[in-house]
């Protein structure tokens, strides 16, 4: 009885529906992680050697603001120090970064427009939101399809270049101005924010595009009428996500050379001034939070509006 | 098989289960309902939906708490346990939700063996849920067997069907080895022709293993021709608690008559 | 929001007019003049040159002459794709701990009520602990990892575990904050099944909860893997030999068919990743 039922639980298990890439995913992936620790020349316990150990005692010491170490601790001196570093260069760089960053976004939704509206199958097809009723010239069908193919690649590109290193080639080209960087995080950024709108493009309703359509609008007007309010709010969802990163990345492309928060961190860092270093690093968080709270703040009410 | 000799008592003394209406004044779910279910008895809860049923059961499961008034199960006062004792009572009496709740990506099997988890340390859940031993699987087997979808032990839960994922939560609360089986609107979940069956079903497994049985339903004809008692309910009150045979056409359609003032 | 006269250009409307008030304020602040946009001839010359070399990446090293000891070029990019790779796995690794280590203890659900209001530890400590862990949270976050680098550069000196640990913290920090979201919005269902048959807070997190949450959470660490890859390219901007290092270098010393090569090897690490975890997603997470 319990024998007869044990190998029938047998049959079951070895006819069970499984999947060969999922297991060899985990696999693969539990192995990348194994050997990334065991072969990959990492040695954390040369972490805590006497030598760094020192290194960070000093580095603790130098954190201190400068105008008290080897002192009492006197909160007027240090308010005062703060308050300069803020007026010197903290401030004025702050607000740079967020220039920068909205700079950088608002380009990147022009270019992920431009580039993600002929990525969506549904846009960029011989007969548009419709299952293709009657094949249409090979030719013609061709090209669309290159279309969509093109303008995925150019995006895939763009986005897989991460913004500091776009950054780094734009400004050997163009020298230090904010170009640079806003070029730098408009791309990066153009080629997600044009994936996603493509995406949101192809899963959005086919019913109200196909009935303008057959009003006779063309696909330029189907898009800004049909197909725009449908999908605006989640794509200004994506908008202030992707804005909350260019905050972020602002910071820190200007250890390139832009005057943004980072050149002044790269500046003391340069210059061994920990404790100015660590300051500016504190206030570059400080924006990131207020860039998340705006996001988050705006977020809602394009939620509550839709 | 260790089954217990006999059914849970459950009893409820002046219990009020109050809810916040939002924003406005409270809403009382139950009110002062009082009431003895006794081992091994089957008994319907008929009335319409939000008459109160649905509270009354996570009462008898433990899930809910009673904003006043008492509920002993086989004697112990529910509000009166230790978190660890109120597991205790809870492993004890198995549920047949009324959305099923079960895990739709795991497998069939996982989702009978998380039945058991109440019995377990964590240790023992984890080995029971990624590694089953023989006598969990012929355990879980057999259940399915009886529930009549063996076949589907390895299955993904979400590729089946309604009515075959309502075995599989049968068959959950039943691999709970519980003393009572509740069941909120079995019948919502499978079209109508399987109605009849999941009730049969319900009533058979728990004659066959000597469990107090409560089922909440909407459909009369089924209460009636299942189940020996009957207790009617209508906005949180008990309306009539009785044999089949002696509740009136009248008595259920004043249960459904729309509440006056 | 109720019963308020809606505003002329609705809510909406007045986001998108913010957005564009912000973009015509930050150009002039910052001088984004077109003029300025327009390379020098130098910068022209190097734009040419620099474009031309994508069609031909360099297959061996453009050096002159090649300095004695340098391995070939194309050993030289997957030894630094290697090592992009592993910090980026290490790191993830570490991340995905302190993800879940994180997410868990600041997510609401695992503590949600019991039947009896008493459980004094559990009324008293999970608050604690869901409040403590976010705001650790927030910290690891809003430091980027190359800042977190630089950080650590200064405190500890050049190692490859600091890149690693520099990119674990705030890739930890992200992951917590996504995967609390992701198990706070799972369904709960099975969870208050598994509740109301007994079964202990952990093993009701662990079977009822996390199980749902999961295909997401899954998704979204092969997404941040992919970002990771990007991030410790980068760190070779620091002096850690991944592909930045490499890419850094051949620029400056004006071999742009090596920099298209480092580049191409990039992107071919980050497209890999983004098949593979579309292909899972197509398949299993959908």
């Amino acid at each position: 009885m319990s024998a007869a039922r044990d190998a029938e639980i047998g049959r079951l298990w070895r006819s069970r529906p499984r999947s060969r890439f999922a297991r060899a995913s985990v696999v693969a992936m539990l192995g990348l992680v194994a050997w990334a620790w065991i072969g990959g020349g990492l040695v954390p316990s040369e972490l805590l050697s006497a030598r760094r150990l020192a290194n960070l005692e000093r580095f603790l010491g130098e954190v201190t603001p400068y105008p008290l170490q080897g002192r009492t601790f006197d909160l007027g001196v240090a308010l005062r120090w703060a308050g300069d570093l803020l007026v010197e260069r903290g401030l004025a760089a702050a607000a740079t970064t967020l220039a920068i960053s909205v700079a950088a976004i608002v380009l990147a939704a022009i270019v992920g427009a431009v580039l993600g509206a002929p990525a969506a199958r549904t846009i960029a097809s011989p007969e548009p939101w419709l299952p293709d009723p009657r094949r249409p010239a090979a030719p013609v069908a061709f090209a669309w399809r290159g279309l969509v193919t093109g303008s995925r690649a150019v995006m895939i590109f763009l986005r897989a270049i991460p913004e500091y290193l776009w950054a780094f080639l734009f400004l050997a080209m163009l020298g230090p101005t904010a170009w640079p960087a806003v070029l730098a995080l408009g791309l990066h950024n153009a080629g997600i924010l044009g994936k996603l709108g493509a995406e949101a493009a192809e899963n959005a309703s086919r019913r109200e595009p196909q009935a303008l359509r057959g009003l006779g609008a063309s696909r330029a007007q189907v898009v800004a009428i049909g197909l725009l309010p449908m999908t605006l709010p989640r794509l200004l969802l994506y908008f202030f996500y992707r804005w909350e990163t260019c905050v972020r990345e602002a910071t820190v492309l200007g250890m390139l050379g832009i005057v943004s928060l980072g050149y002044w961190i790269q500046d003391a860092r340069a210059r061994n001034h920990y404790d100015e270093m660590v300051f500016l690093i504190l206030l570059g968080a400080a924006i990131v939070l207020i860039g998340d709270v705006v996001s988050a703040v705006a977020r809602r009410v394009v939620r509550r509006a839709s | 098989m260790s089954q217990p000799p006999t059914g849970s008592r459950f009893v409820l003394e002046g219990v009020v289960v109050r809810h916040d209406g939002g924003g406005g004044a409270p809403i009382n779910a139950l009110d002062g309902v009082a009431l003895a279910i006794e081992p091994g008895e089957a008994v319907a809860l008929v009335g319409p939906s939000g008459s109160g049923k649905t509270t009354l059961l996570s009462l008898l499961n433990g899930s809910t708490r009673p904003s006043a008034g008492r509920i002993l199960v086989d004697g112990s006062d529910l509000t009166e346990l230790s978190p660890r004792q109120l597991r205790l009572v809870r492993a004890s009496i198995g549920t047949v939700h009324q959305d099923l709740a079960l895990v739709p990506n795991l497998r069939v099997s996982q989702n009978v063996l998380s039945g058991r988890l109440g019995r377990l340390g964590f240790l023992a859940s984890v080995r029971t849920m990624l590694w089953p031993s023989a006598e969990d699987l012929r355990s879980a087997h057999a259940l399915l067997e009886r529930v009549g979808i063996p076949e589907k032990l390895f299955e993904r839960t979400d590729r089946l069907s309604g009515g075959e994922r309502q075995r599989v939560a049968i068959a959950r609360a039943l691999h709970q080895q519980p003393a009572a089986l509740l069941a909120d609107e079995p019948v919502s979940s499978v079209d109508p022709a399987r109605a009849r069956d999941a009730v049969g079903l319900l009533r058979e497994l728990s004659r066959e293993r000597g469990l107090t049985l409560v089922v909440s339903l909407h459909n009369l004809d089924l209460a009636r021709s299942f189940f020996p008692r009957l207790i009617g309910l209508r906005g949180g009150r008990v309306a009539f608690d009785a044999p089949p045979a002696e509740v009136d056409e009248a008595a259920f359609e004043a249960l459904y008559e729309l509440a006056d003032g | 929001m109720g019963d308020e006269r809606p505003l002329p250009i609705g809510a909406r409307g007045a986001v998108i007019l913010a957005i564009v008030a912000a973009g015509a304020a930050a150009v002039p602040w910052l001088g984004l003049t077109p003029g300025s946009l327009v390379p020098s001839d130098g910068g022209l010359t190097l734009v040419g040159e620099f474009l031309v070399r994508a069609a031909s990446p360099a297959l061996t090293s453009e050096a002159d002459p090649v300095p004695e000891g340098t391995p070939p070029l194309l050993w030289r990019a997957l030894a630094a794709a290697r090592t992009t790779v592993v910090f980026a796995a290490a790191a993830m690794s570490l991340a995905l701990v302190l993800g879940l280590v994180l997410g868990f203890a600041s997510s609401s659900a695992w503590w949600a009520d019991d039947l009896r209001g008493r459980g004094r530890l559990r009324r008293v400590v999970a608050p604690v602990l869901t409040w403590s862990s976010r705001t650790l949270m927030v910290l690891m976050r809003s430091v980027h990892e190359l800042l977190w680098a630089v950080l650590f550069l200064a405190a500890l000196g050049r190692s490859p575990t600091t890149a690693v640990i520099a990119i674990a913290i705030p890739y930890g920090g992200t992951l917590a904050k996504v995967f609390s979201e992701m198990i706070d919005e799972a369904p709960r269902d099975a969870a208050h099944a598994l509740r109301s048959s007994g079964a202990s807070p952990a093993a009701v997190f662990v079977f009822g909860l996390l199980p749902r949450a999961l295909p997401d959470m899954i998704a979204y660490s092969l997404y941040r893997f992919e970002c990771a890859l990007r991030s410790a390219a980068i760190l070779g901007f620091f002096g850690f030999p991944t592909l930045g290092y490499y890419l850094k270098l051949s620029f400056e010393n004006l071999h742009y068919g090596e920099v298209w090569t480092y580049l191409y090897t990039l992107f071919a690490l980050i497209v890999v990743v983004d098949w593979w975890s579309g292909a899972l997603r197509r398949r299993f997470l959908a």
